[in-house]
């Protein structure tokens, strides 16, 4: 059975939401021992996770289910959702660019993002042509089956 | 022990899986499909995946999905509950490769126990009393006499490529086997361009009645006693009961001592369930099941064991935590399947529950997702709970089983309720006089239209 090993430091999260918040910044991640932390906010205003601490390494977040997925009242009818369970990238690689931005002009077909399961990568397709309006997903941010990842209008 | 324990199934028994979890500390992954983001099972859980579409094939059975949500949500193992891919030695293998532990048999055993050929070779080869037959095709007259004089009559020679009823010729006594061999032979050559047929004993009127095990992969392996689930209708289960009323103590103690030798021979792990049919005091084995069983509860219900609980820990590599002299059987229980179903026609009933009121008191469990506002999904089947009843022998048992069915109030959809509590009025169920056939047989002149 393979375990991580380690308990889950909340005093360090909590350290750094506080820092977060007086900083006004959105994101802070920080590498202690081999250990990943992030703690980040979202601007964004629609649903997306307000504690996601996506890195494989990192603690679990402490609430309690996941957002149900595309039955949530509210999804955008421009939405893109996602067709799989996994890990879903921005950018072809880490540190590239990524591939699409808000505001960028798609057409369909074009690939949104990359979902990663089973340590396949699976290019995400747009489903129709049109404007990138809002991205719902972080980088490196598990995702649901049917949850919403990019809005295109 | 496991930190987090993903479970790979739905309705009642994820729940009962979450229960024993909670019960050890360990948090919980539900996973589900769109349509049972509703689910109890869902709100019960620590976290919760939804991982396809309500089809089973795209969501229960979605592999690569369940490995995927494992990888999201960290989860160290999975417990796979019955059915869906409880019994699939791929799915074993797989979760094996990405360092998950599969809650269950090793991949081999599940795979040897799922094919039924290989299934009763190796019960044969452990000392499991198999159906005799004549172990291979029978060519002419005279050689089936002789095999059919062996196993005694009757006899029912079937075809080696049969199925569905087809090739299949009874024989009572020895003049009928010439009649018997030729037609089925026919039969079969016209049917299946293959007109090979072999001879097995034939059981008329056979009980159905499973052993439990509990191993722990180290030729450590004990038995639970035994469930009689002769109460079926189309080979699908209703009525279980915990112990048979067709055994006495020292058949009890005879078949458990068999198939707990062959559990420690084999190196079974996790639990288990032996099946046989039995008539005139013999015993022929049917199957093996490498899982929980949806009946487990009644062998919980007269041992004080939760076998979820030891299931998980033998899972996490710990030895058995009971010793065989140590199982006391306490009294007797009964669980009755409450299936969305129209209780005469058994025609599925999906919908809106918009009451739900499960019994109470003593020794009364309603293991059941159900709930008041609860929509039953139409995709999966039709179990929405399990009624079990306990007491300190079977006529107390039956008063309690009725008095619960009294208090049992599902509105809005049609539920088997209705025909437990008219089976409990049969004097052949109250006398426990009853075998595989008897409940078809007594559906039979209101069963069709």
């Amino acid at each position: 059975m393979s375990k991580d090993g380690g308990s889950l430091d909340t005093d360090l999260i909590r350290e750094l939401a506080t820092l977060l918040d007086e900083t006004s910044l959105t994101e802070i991640e920080i590498e202690l021992e081999g250990r990943r932390f992030r703690v980040a906010r979202t601007v964004n205003v629609t649903a997306a996770p307000v504690a996601a601490a996506p890195a494989p390494a990192a603690p679990e977040p402490a609430e309690p289910a996941r957002r149900p997925a595309s039955e949530e009242s509210g999804v955008h009818p421009g939405a893109v959702t996602s067709p799989m369970v996994g890990t879903a990238y921005r950018s072809p690689e880490p540190g590239a660019a990524a591939f699409v931005e808000v505001g960028s002009t798609v057409s369909s077909g074009q690939t949104l993002l990359i979902i990663e399961a089973m340590k396949t990568m699976n290019q995400i397709p747009s489903t129709k042509s049109g404007k990138v309006t809002a991205i719902l997903v972080e980088d490196g941010q598990p995702v649901e089956y049917g949850e919403p990842l990019v809005v295109i209008e | 022990m496991f930190d987090k324990i993903l479970i790979a199934n739905r309705g009642e028994i994820a729940l009962r899986i979450e229960r024993a979890c909670k019960e050890l500390g360990i948090s919980t992954v539900a996973i589900h499909s769109t349509a049972d983001a509703h689910a109890m099972h869902v709100r019960l859980a620590d976290e919760s995946v939804c991982i396809g579409p309500p089809q089973a094939k795209d969501s229960y059975l979605n592999i690569p999905a369940i490995v995927a949500a494992c990888e999201i949500t960290g989860a160290d193992a999975v417990h796979p509950g019955y059915g869906f891919l409880a019994e699939n030695a791929r799915f074993a293998e797989i979760l094996e490769e990405h360092g998950i532990t599969f809650i269950g048999p090793t991949a081999e055993h599940v795979r040897t126990m799922g094919d039924k050929i290989k299934a009763k070779e190796t019960a044969k080869a452990l000392g499991i009393p198999v159906v005799p037959g004549s172990d291979g095709p029978v060519d002419d007259l005279e050689n089936a006499k002789v095999v059919a004089e062996e196993i005694g009559y009757p006899i029912m020679v079937k075809a080696s490529a049969g199925g569905g009823g087809r090739g299949m010729k009874l024989a009572h006594f020895d003049y009928e086997l010439e009649a018997a061999l030729s037609t089925a032979r026919t039969e079969a050559g016209a049917a299946f361009g293959d007109d090979t047929v072999y001879l097995e004993k034939y059981l008329g009127k056979p009980r159905h009645i499973e052993v439990q095990v509990l191993a722990d992969g180290n030729g450590n392996a004990i038995h639970l006693g035994e469930r009689d689930c002769s109460i079926q209708r189309r080979h699908q289960k209703l009525w279980e009961e915990a112990p048979s009323p067709a055994l006495n103590e020292s058949e009890r103690v005879r078949i458990g001592e068999i198939v707990a030798k062959a559990m420690r021979e084999l190196k079974y792990r996790g639990v288990g369930t032996v099946e046989f049919l039995y008539e005139n005091n013999e015993f022929y084995f049917i199957e093996m099941n490498t899982r929980l069983q949806v009946e487990h509860t009644v062998t919980e219900m007269v041992t004080g064991l939760d076998l979820v609980i030891e299931q998980i820990r033998i899972a996490s590599g710990a030895p058995l935590s009971i010793r065989q002299e140590d199982i006391r059987f306490n009294g007797h229980a009964i669980e009755c399947r409450i299936n969305a179903e129209n209780p005469l026609t058994f025609r599925p009933s999906p919908g809106t529950i918009t009451h739900f009121h499960p019994p109470g008191g003593l020794g009364v469990r309603v293991d059941s997702g159900a709930y008041a506002g609860y929509t039953i999904p139409p995709y999966y089947d039709s179990l929405i709970g399990k009624l079990i009843v306990h007491a300190r022998n079977r006529n107390e048992c039956l008063m309690r089983l009725k008095r619960a069915l009294g208090e049992f109030v599902v509105d809005g959809i049609e539920t088997t309720i209705p025909l437990f509590s008219s089976l409990i009025q049969e004097p052949d169920i109250v006398d426990g006089h009853y075998d595989i056939h008897w409940l078809e047989d007594h559906l039979a002149p209101n069963g069709d239209r």
